[in-house]
């Protein structure tokens, strides 16, 4: 039996790659996490008095910050920013993702806009959607 | 040359009961000038009431709790776990001038550098 170990180059290249990656989460990555994907993330708890969302973003520009509800959506709007005048030579670590967003979350039923509230405590932004009050039910004539 | 580093963190949390919560390692940038270090992170859903930043012993550790909601969301994408993380901090700073501030769920911490650090102006003659 052959006990011998015997090279592998893909084990060689898998070996580089764990210690460039390994290189680069130890050190100050370079370039700076994009805002991607559905950004914020949100928490929804339907109620009998309404629909609470709990956006997750902390760091959003006040002036920047956007909520509209048109039908049964709610569009946020917002934007990180960066350090005003800190040259980008500066960094040693920079994890945190910055940059402009836009979600919208469709309810499937329709929300009232005058009756919204919305607050950003701690970096959460917490909408309190009301559901437009609901027509009256029509009785529908069967034609013969 | 990286001042701030990251260290991980102490082992012995796995030693405490099994229904120890879970924490989570926050997002930070880290930058300097010329007089300090910088730290920005990012801690969604931590009050000051709930912030402990200790810079001490050649550590800076960072420690936030959240508050839970009673009951789950009926949709849910993110969880709120409270944060914590460590890093070491170099002789040429001077943590017992620390400053913290909290806002909108971004933690800034300024570690000043030690004075002699700090860059001089040398006044040049000319004759």
């Amino acid at each position: 039996m052959d006990t011998r170990a015997s090279w592998d180059p893909w084990q060689e290249m898998r070996r580089l790659q764990r210690d460039m990656e390994h290189l680069f989460t130890d050190v100050a990555p370079a370039w700076r996490w994009p805002l991607s994907g559905e950004y914020p993330p949100v928490n929804i708890t339907r109620g009998e008095q309404g629909i609470t969302l709990e956006a997750l973003c902390p760091g959003v520009d006040r002036a920047s910050l956007d909520v509209t509800v048109v039908g049964d959506a709610v569009t946020i709007r917002g934007e990180r920013k960066p350090e005003p005048g800190v040259a980008e030579e500066r960094y040693h670590r920079r994890e945190r993702p910055l940059g402009a967003f836009t979600r919208t979350v469709g309810f499937g039923e329709h929300l009232d806009a005058d009756r919204t509230q919305a607050s950003y405590t701690n970096g959460i932004l917490r909408l309190q959607l009301a559901r437009a009050a609901e027509q009256a039910p029509r009785k529908i004539v069967i034609q013969h | 040359m990286a001042t701030l580093t990251t260290t991980t963190p102490r082992a012995g949390r796995r030693e405490t009961t099994e229904r120890a919560p879970r924490t989570a390692s926050p997002r930070v940038d880290i930058y300097e000038t010329d007089k300090a270090y910088v730290l920005l992170a990012d801690l969604p859903g931590v009050a000051s009431d709930g912030l402990d930043v200790e810079a001490e012993h050649g550590t800076l550790v960072i420690r936030g709790r959240v508050e839970r909601p009673s009951t789950p969301p009926d949709y849910q994408e993110y969880e709120l776990t409270d944060y914590q993380r460590a890093f070491t901090l170099t002789e040429d700073l001077d943590p017992g001038a620390t400053t913290a501030t909290l806002r909108d769920g971004v933690l800034r911490v300024e570690i000043p550098k030690s004075p002699q650090m700090q860059p001089k102006k040398i006044p040049v003659r000319t004759e």
